[in-house]
């Protein structure tokens, strides 16, 4: 697995995944709705399956000694690498803009809930894309449809969520350091359950890729 | 240096169904260090033998053994195979150093002299993308990677389909010394005239099924094409095998049996044995066909 995977990263990581790296720089700007930094991990993401369909990368990888099965652990597993370095990226971006202070009038404030709250929206996206993708790897725009419908749905509601509920108003969406406990056990929930439905959808889609003809 | 199996690649009873095609209990088996074309009109179930060979689709019913034994699904038979498909376009405006770099870390026998021997003979430049490749470049390509792994059996989907004749006769040069040097081909193709040159051995698909299934030239001499006027053609029917509208009366093929009926009968070519072959509604029974060229099929 780790061999695809450098693979991956060797010929099938599409240049935009770095590139958006650099979009979580957008944490500065000072009323914005900051989830789509972390939305535009999921383009690269689908960008990277997009041009592997282009450059035959599933037959490739399937002529090479290995199992099948690992060619969907290798791909997750790249995905899962570019969403951590977006959150890694976007750390020193958010701690800047809580040291500028200011409360983000657009959505949630640039803070340690807002990354916790991502985790999910991506876990969510990774179960959706990744398991629509490995039924028929031809078809990716469906796939991504989803995904995306997923996200914003997720999106809107977490931004309803921190405009209308009180305990998300009052304490969630604040600037850091102000109720740490709370924002870091949404971190650490958020964080577990993005492994737990990243797991759920390496699993349906392994189960879903072996069955397939290519 | 030969290899020691008595067949390097058995199929048996290989079915796959598709609503609109299907293979029907596909068995043949590979000789050692021989090349064997694949031939078949398009359409006829080559590539999708292949794609089941290579566990790229899931047969419905059959055995397949690589090498007396294992499955392509194991990993050291993978090592041992090489895929070279004419169609394939893998990492187009990726340079061949990348592509090269990411594929020999999963070959514990990759032979890095082997490599550059190959590199160097097929004159490939490793600074050049397969999109800066012709078409028979990029076939080289894919014969070096397969090579410096230590395949030692290759499997070729239409290697030479869009070749220029000089790029044919070329690769059909390579192919011919790879088998000198032991190792086992199989070579699928609907250019029939390539397989005249350096085939040892044919395996005829027709609708899904195995027609033939013999050495190149005794397959050949089986055959033989008459020319007839259509009197002449209407009083044996049941001896012409793919009777067609020729520029001067009928063509025909006729099979060993019948060769004392048509003295004037000449040699028949691959081609023109495929072509009357396909005019019939139905295979015909083993009748003057040499071996067992025609095989009985069975439904999965």
């Amino acid at each position: 697995m780790l061999k695809l995977l450098k693979k991956d990263l060797r010929l099938a990581l599409h240049p935009t995944c770095i590139l958006f790296l650099l979009l979580s720089g957008m944490l500065l700007i000072p009323n914005y709705p900051y989830y789509v930094v972390f939305f535009y991990t999921t383009l690269g993401i689908f960008f990277t399956c997009l041009t592997g369909r282009e450059n035959k990368d599933i037959v490739f990888s399937a002529m090479l000694p290995v199992r099948k099965t690992d060619i969907v652990n290798a791909r997750i597993a790249l995905a899962v690498i570019a969403e951590l370095a977006q959150m890694a990226v976007a750390v020193p971006f958010a701690v800047l803009r809580s040291a500028i202070g200011g409360a983000n009038m657009a959505g949630m404030d640039a803070n340690t809930a807002l990354f916790g709250m991502s985790f999910i929206m991506l876990g969510l996206f990774n179960l959706v894309f990744f398991t629509g993708y490995y039924k028929n790897p031809d078809r990716i725009g469906m796939p991504f449809l989803r995904g995306c419908i997923v996200t914003f749905l997720f999106i809107g509601a977490a931004e309803a969520a921190a405009a209308t509920l009180p305990f998300f108003c009052d304490r969630l969406d604040t600037p850091d350091p102000a109720f740490m406990t709370e924002k870091l056990l949404l971190l650490a929930a958020g964080a577990v359950l993005f492994a737990l439905l990243t797991a759920l959808a390496a699993h349906l889609s392994r189960r879903r890729f072996a069955r397939l003809d290519l | 240096m030969t290899a020691p199996y008595n067949s390097v690649l058995e199929v048996r009873g290989l079915c796959k169904s598709y609503p609109s095609f299907s293979l029907k209990d596909v068995s043949f088996s590979l000789r050692p260090g021989k090349i064997t074309g694949f031939i078949g009109r398009n359409g006829a179930g080559k590539t999708t033998t292949l794609k089941a060979l290579l566990d790229l689709v899931h047969p419905d019913g059959g055995e397949i053994r690589f090498f007396g034994n294992s499955g392509f699904g194991e990993a050291k038979t993978r090592g041992m195979v090489g895929f070279v498909s004419g169609g394939a376009d893998f990492y187009p405006r990726k340079k061949l150093s990348a592509i090269t770099d990411a594929v020999r870390g999963f070959y514990p026998t990759w032979d890095e002299t082997a490599y550059s021997r190959y590199m160097k003979l097929f004159d490939l430049d490793h600074g050049k993308t397969p999109s800066q490749l012709s078409q028979g470049m990029k076939i080289k390509y894919s014969l070096a990677l397969a090579l410096s792994h230590g395949a030692a059996l290759l499997l070729l989907d239409e290697p030479t389909s869009g070749l220029d004749p000089i790029s044919r006769d070329e690769l059909s040069d390579i192919f011919l010394s790879l088998s000198r040097s032991g190792k086992t081909i199989l070579f699928s193709t609907h250019i029939t005239d390539d397989l005249d040159k350096c085939a040892d051995d044919i395996i005829y698909i027709r609708n899904g099924r195995i027609a033939a299934e013999s050495e190149l030239q005794a397959f050949v001499d089986g055959y033989r094409t008459v020319l007839l006027d259509t009197a002449e053609a209407a009083g044996n029917e049941d001896i012409l095998i793919g009777a067609k509208p020729a520029k001067h009366g009928i063509s025909a093929l006729i099979g060993r049996d019948s060769f004392h009926l048509f003295p004037q009968a000449a040699p028949a070519s691959l081609d023109d044995i495929m072509v009357h072959l396909e005019k019939q509604n139905s295979v015909p029974e083993a009748d003057g066909i040499p071996g067992d060229a025609f095989k009985e099929v069975s439904e999965c």
